[in-house]
């Protein structure tokens, strides 16, 4: 049985008295110890995937149809209880702004312990040797001294340690990362990635959602790849295969708009036009009008995603 | 572009050029007798030459953008000066400053916040010309149709305010306002950081078609190496506000010297899955240019660090043809 299990999921938004789908028909497997990536430009709805899973949906959003299994529960159908009880202890998150997840009014150390105590039944003094392990683990020196300050008191990159060690600590089966290293610098970024690879996903076999619009960290800590184009997983793989033969023009054209080191100096391939809005999704394919590739039956069918190999799945007519 | 040094004088330098933030005053300041002191930029030389492109490359803290609104006086420095065609910007009196400024304009990273949301886009992109009182009317108007078809923009945005734009078309319409009075350099603060890649790859692609159609220099200062790649001539690599490493791109792609350019590149996460990162990270974060570290600013996190690094300042020195670093590893008789 996959760890996390997301069915047919279609998430709307309420505007101006219409509801626009945001994400539509998305289906995945997230398996323990692994990384799974959701990669898309604004607005392709791989965050409100992500609050959709948690149910941390805003008033004006609601799941309209699908399955979100964890294990053998659908988070779907629970009430906000049963929620609670999950949170934290069997499925966590972290957002790109870590101050989001800190009380500013209180020391980090309160909070930390809080969450310990909450919900692993520890006694004051447990949780804040538990507390200090925690920080220690997530390379945050002078741990002592750090559990005394507030969250004004720490930069960005010590502020998301602080939020993944509350997050990790109940030992939740799942992660869900929202962009947890684009506001910070390269070097903590990469600090932080190997955070996540190496502690909680190869040592405690943590099941890992990251969310994010860099394809550099998708390539350097990602298992598989989902690629979110306008509401909808258009290829979905292994990262080795996505990356060395993407197969969907979306895909392609994405890779090959990258800067990187190897290029030489000269003009970067890139898309014309723009993303459509969530009220002027196009027919058929939603990446037809923008395609270099596009044919006539890419305005009227819905390309499903179909598996063309053993890694890889796309939804492409150019595949049929 | 043209070479690196084509033999004449620089179009902007900026020599031994410092900023100095006084961060606490008042009271409690006094009563401790010594305001807190960031030396947001310290002794910054920097040339950088018509038509081509100096990348400044920093994470936070790095004085980066600082040092762009030196360069154009948004900003008085400490100490140093910034020449422009050979005339110091910061010794000008209001009509040579006012002069200057319409030759040297700046573009920002945030189109969100940098274009005043209750303005129209004809307006924004008129509003130079207006204030520098080019042309009539008329004459106003149609240049700013012309802009607007020079930054891939039509005349169907010219009555849309900014909400009503994407994060691109924001940043075109901060580019053709940049441009309205044909300016001869412009200095680029993260220009592309907001944006999603392929939205980065058009943006990059107009700011490369204006150089070479205008003829424009560009500072272009970014936290993003990748980037600099295809946009730069020259990059300057700078740490807690002193400019470490100084090269021609390809120079500093192929060989960068100072240990803190060698540790950034080996921080980028190249978009291949075949090439992983091998995760020997330095250290520790950037310490706070508050307190900056003794020696070399960067040696408490340097996987090269000597015992020397702690209590001797380096000098910037040439190790190779324009390239020129600050570390002691290049010192003679240091190491």
């Amino acid at each position: 049985m996959s760890l996390l299990s997301v069915r047919d999921l279609s998430t709307e938004f309420q505007s101006g008295g219409r509801w626009l789908e945001a994400v539509s028909d998305v289906a995945f497997d997230l398996q323990r110890g692994e990384i799974l990536g959701l990669v898309g430009e604004s607005g392709c709805g791989k965050s409100t995937i992500a609050y959709s899973v948690m149910r941390l949906l805003a008033r004006n959003a609601r799941i309209r149809s699908g399955e979100v299994w964890l294990e053998d529960v659908n988070l779907a159908t629970l009430d906000e209880e049963e929620l609670q009880d999950l949170r934290g202890r069997q499925i966590s998150m972290i957002f790109q702004d870590p101050t989001t997840a800190l009380d500013s009014l209180f020391t980090v150390g309160h909070q930390v312990i809080e969450t310990l105590q909450e919900h692993l039944n520890l006694d004051p003094a447990g949780a804040r040797q538990r507390a200090l392990e925690l920080l220690r683990q997530l390379g945050i020196p002078a741990a002592e001294q750090r559990l005394k300050a507030y969250p004004y008191q720490f930069s960005g990159g010590m502020s998301q340690r602080i939020a993944l060690a509350i997050a990790i600590a109940c030992h939740p089966q799942v992660l869900i990362a929202d962009e947890p290293t684009t506001a910070l610098d390269v070097t903590i970024q990469a600090q932080i990635l190997q955070l996540i690879r190496r502690l909680l996903v190869d040592e405690q076999g943590t099941g890992v959602l990251l969310i994010t619009h860099d394809l550099g960290v998708v390539a350097q800590v990602c298992d598989r790849v989902a690629v979110m184009y306008a509401g909808k997983i258009v290829e979905f793989g292994d990262v080795h295969s996505i990356f060395s033969k993407p197969l969907h023009p979306y895909t392609q054209a994405l890779l090959s708009s990258l800067p990187s080191k190897g290029i030489a100096r000269g003009r970067l391939e890139n898309i014309q036009g723009r993303v459509p809005g969530l009220a002027d999704r196009p027919s058929g394919c939603r990446f037809h009008p923008r395609c270099p590739q596009a044919k006539a039956v890419c305005r009227e069918r819905v390309p499903p995603l179909k598996q063309v190999s053993a890694s890889q799945e796309v939804a492409c007519v150019l595949y049929d | 572009m043209s070479s690196t040094t084509n033999g004449g004088r620089p179009l902007l330098s900026a020599v031994g050029l410092s900023k100095y933030f006084s961060l606490e005053t008042g009271l409690l300041a006094s009563l401790r007798g010594k305001a807190a002191t960031v030396k947001a930029v310290e002794s910054v030389t920097l040339d950088v030459y018509a038509g081509q492109t100096v990348a400044v490359v920093g994470e936070s803290g790095s004085g980066k953008s600082t040092l762009g609104r030196l360069l154009l006086r948004l900003l008085e420095p400490s100490a140093g000066q910034v020449l422009y065609q050979g005339a110091d910007i910061f010794g000008m009196n209001r009509a040579r400053l006012r002069a200057f400024r319409r030759q040297a304009q700046i573009i920002l990273q945030d189109p969100y916040a940098s274009l005043n949301p209750r303005m129209r886009v004809g307006r924004i992109i008129r509003e130079p010309l207006d204030i520098y009182g080019e042309g009539s009317k008329a004459e106003r108007q149609k240049r700013v149709h012309e802009l607007l078809e020079r930054v891939g923009l039509n005349r169907n945005h010219e009555r849309a305010f900014p909400s009503e734009l994407s994060g691109g078309q924001r940043q075109r319409v901060g580019i053709a306002a940049a441009l309205a009075l044909s300016p001869r350099i412009i200095i680029a603060d993260e220009p592309t950081s907001s944006l999603d890649v392929s939205v980065q790859a058009q943006t990059l692609n107009l700011l490369s078609d204006l150089q070479r159609d205008l003829g424009l220099t560009y500072v272009f200062i970014t936290h993003d190496l990748s980037v600099v790649q295809h946009i730069s001539d020259r990059v300057a690599v700078m740490y807690l506000g002193k400019i470490v490493e100084e090269a021609p791109t390809e120079t500093l792609f192929a060989e960068p010297k100072h240990p803190y350019t060698q540790v950034l590149f080996s921080a980028i996460p190249l978009p291949d899955p075949s090439r992983r990162m091998n995760w020997d990270l330095p250290k520790g974060e950037p310490p706070s240019p508050l307190n900056p570290p003794s020696g070399c600013h960067f040696h408490p996190r340097c996987p090269q660090a000597m015992s020397a690094c702690s209590h001797t300042v380096p000098r910037f020195q040439t190790v190779g043809r324009d390239h020129g670093v600050a570390c002691l590893l290049y010192e003679e008789g240091v190491n």
